[in-house]
């Protein structure tokens, strides 16, 4: 009797461990799914704020902006070259 | 006694009541568990399991530096459909609080059609709020929109992608496959919400096209392409084309093609995106002289020292007078026939250097061939053969008529005297697997053979800094350097007369800095400037030192002329 209680008590453990581990690894699935989302946006993000930057820093738009603040190429012997 | 009995025989069956309830539940779990699990599985599997396209994002056009010169970024499209839709109000509340409207005020307006695209290219930050909303009836369509950061900046060398966003011009299209990449379907799964649950971890680096990075350097393209679009814009010419390249190399560090367009806006005329420096054809004129002086000097048929009579600025030849645009009386030696452009001593030089050399001297110099710059659409050039050639054919191409060339061409022949004799592939680009390695090394040199001696490239670099500093391309010096170069103002030939035109020319210059250990070669090239100053000269040459003044700064390449 006492032998059969055991096993009985085994078996029960063993599924509930069984079903406590599917619904742990259903969590995590779904905590996965979140941060591959949140990584691949972060990702487009970076893309297009490198593309920002870029454009930002485009040369004719610097070179307007220069321009409009009377910014000029100085003379050759204003000039210090560093090694 | 019989109590007792009765109390056991309720403990029992009470017990036995328990373990045949968890005996039912274990039946019924290894029945769902064991036995039915196929069946239920492939039919959750068909409820859950959706498949998704993971359209890949097209690779990066990067320049010399690493900056970004072409890029993908995601955008969606907003569609409805009207027959699902539960609160049109609230649904049109969201989207108007986004900044997106439409004009129906009611379902009906909408019609029996079940997709209604109300907004394009959103970014989708905005997408991502408008789906938190969880609404019914909207849809959302991803994709990859191209943009060009430098906007006209380098537009004939990156092209343009279609509607579709493969490549139709210059860099896009000849690398489409590489830059595309692969399209791949990911299976996930989800729950009843809609929610992935499961998904395939897609490392999207994989499935992405290679970045493209470029022998261009965005600087010296924005020096070339300002200081071109200045002589474009005052002598009102028809083309205007400016190369720089790395002579040791074949690099090509700069091209510029006027008029140009906007890769990012829509193109009416299709002939715009044609890339003029290596697709057009142009008679060279006197930058062609190097070719026949070369060919003489590597045969011994000529010396440095060698003198020539220049008849008085007037040589018949089979009833035709060939000019000198300058008169020069008596003998002059050859660098000064060089400096002067005389047309006569080519012709004298061509005659002693025989036909058959002189032609192939010019495809050993990679006329008439096409040079392999990896660009679509490359022109091979105009070049009689060789059986067909007349009486006045080898007087006239000696002074670069009766040819048919491309810029990229005349640009590496002057390349292969400055890499004392060696012809080197041109080359625009190399591929990248990732930001930081390179799959092949084709930014280093690509020698194809030699054209001439050493001695022989050297002579004629001399020869060609006494153009500069005595002859005819003064206007093309600058401080602090020397400079060996060549101008060439030739006349275009009219179609429906069949003569050589008194009113349309080319004007052109080409030349190497410093002189004697060429770092730069650069080749302008102007095509129909207007006004009466239409000499190289006055037209080109200018623009060359503009141009090399800024570059050498921004290359830091070492003054060599005290003077």
């Amino acid at each position: 009797m006492y032998k059969s209680f055991s096993l009985l008590i085994i078996i029960i453990i063993s599924i509930f461990i069984y079903l406590w581990q599917q619904n742990t690894s259903t969590r995590y699935a779904y905590k996965v799914s979140s941060l591959q989302f949140e990584y691949d946006n972060i990702n487009l993000e970076n893309d297009s704020l490198k593309l920002k930057i870029n454009s930002i820093l485009a040369l004719e738009k610097m070179d307007k902006i220069a321009k409009e603040k009377n910014f000029s190429t100085p003379d050759e012997g204003s000039i210090v070259y560093i090694d | 006694m019989i109590k007792n009995t009765k109390q056991i025989d309720r403990k029992i069956l009470l017990t036995l009541i328990v373990f045949m309830f968890f005996f039912i539940l274990f039946i019924k779990l290894m029945l769902i568990q064991i036995f039915l699990h196929a069946r239920i599985n492939t039919t959750v599997e068909k409820m859950i399991n959706r498949e998704n396209v993971e359209v890949a994002k097209r690779g990066d056009i990067l320049d010399s530096k690493g900056n970004i010169l072409a890029s993908s970024i995601k955008k969606h499209n907003i569609f409805l459909d009207p027959k699902i839709i539960e609160d049109f109000c609230e649904l049109k509340n969201v989207l108007s609080e986004n900044g997106i409207t439409f004009k129906e005020k009611n379902l009906n307006e909408f019609g029996k059609t079940a997709y209604v695209p109300i907004a394009f290219n959103v970014d989708t930050k905005l997408v991502n709020k408008i789906k938190n909303k969880k609404l019914k009836g909207i849809g959302f369509e991803n994709k990859y929109v191209r943009q060009y950061p430098e906007g006209k900046l380098l537009a004939h060398i990156l092209g343009k992608t279609g509607y579709n966003g493969s490549g139709l011009a210059g860099i896009e299209k000849r690398y489409n496959e590489v830059l595309s990449g692969n399209n791949i379907i990911t299976k996930n799964r989800r729950d009843g919400h809609g929610y992935i649950i499961r998904d395939k971890f897609v490392d999207k680096s994989k499935i992405c096209g290679q970045n493209i990075k470029l022998s261009i350097d965005r600087t010296i393209q924005f020096i070339v392409e300002q200081e071109l679009r200045k002589t474009f814009d005052k002598y009102k010419a028809k083309k205007a084309i400016c190369i720089v390249q790395d002579p040791k190399t074949g690099n090509i560090l700069a091209m510029v093609s006027l008029p140009d367009f906007d890769s990012s806006t829509k193109i009416k005329d299709i002939e715009v995106l044609k890339n003029s420096a290596i697709s057009d054809v142009y008679e060279p004129g006197s930058t062609f002289k190097i070719v026949t002086i070369s060919a003489a000097l590597e045969e011994g048929k000529i010396k440095f020292s060698d003198v020539f009579y220049l008849e008085n600025g007037r040589y018949k030849i089979a009833n035709h007078t060939i000019k000198d645009n300058h008169k020069i009386e008596g003998c002059v030696s050859l660098s000064k026939a060089l400096e002067q452009s005389s047309n006569i001593a080519m012709v004298k030089i061509a005659q002693k250097l025989g036909k058959e050399d002189f032609y192939r001297y010019i495809r050993k110099f990679g006329f008439y061939s096409l040079t392999g710059i990896d660009l679509p659409d490359e022109a091979k050039g105009l070049l009689k053969d060789i059986k067909k050639w007349d009486v006045l054919s080898l007087p006239t191409l000696s002074f670069g008529q009766g040819i048919g060339v491309t810029a990229i061409q005349m640009i590496n022949a002057f390349s292969a005297i400055a890499n004392d004799g060696v012809l080197v592939k041109p080359s625009i680009k190399y591929i990248e697997k990732s930001d930081t390695k390179t799959v092949d090394n084709s930014c280093n040199s690509k020698e194809m053979w030699r054209v001439v001696s050493v001695e022989t490239a050297q002579i004629v670099k001399k020869l060609l800094k006494n153009v500069v500093d005595f002859g005819t391309g003064k206007s093309a010096k600058i401080s602090g350097y020397t400079i060996g170069g060549k101008t060439g103002t030739a006349q275009k030939f009219d179609p429906t007369t069949k003569t050589y035109s008194l009113k349309y020319y080319i004007a052109s210059f080409c030349g190497m800095i410093p002189a004697m250990n060429p770092k730069i070669v650069i080749l302008v090239v102007i095509d129909e400037p207007k006004g009466a100053n239409y000499y190289a000269s006055s037209v080109a040459s200018p623009v060359f030192a503009n141009i090399a003044k800024r570059t050498v700064q921004y290359l830091n390449i070492k003054k060599d002329d005290k003077n």
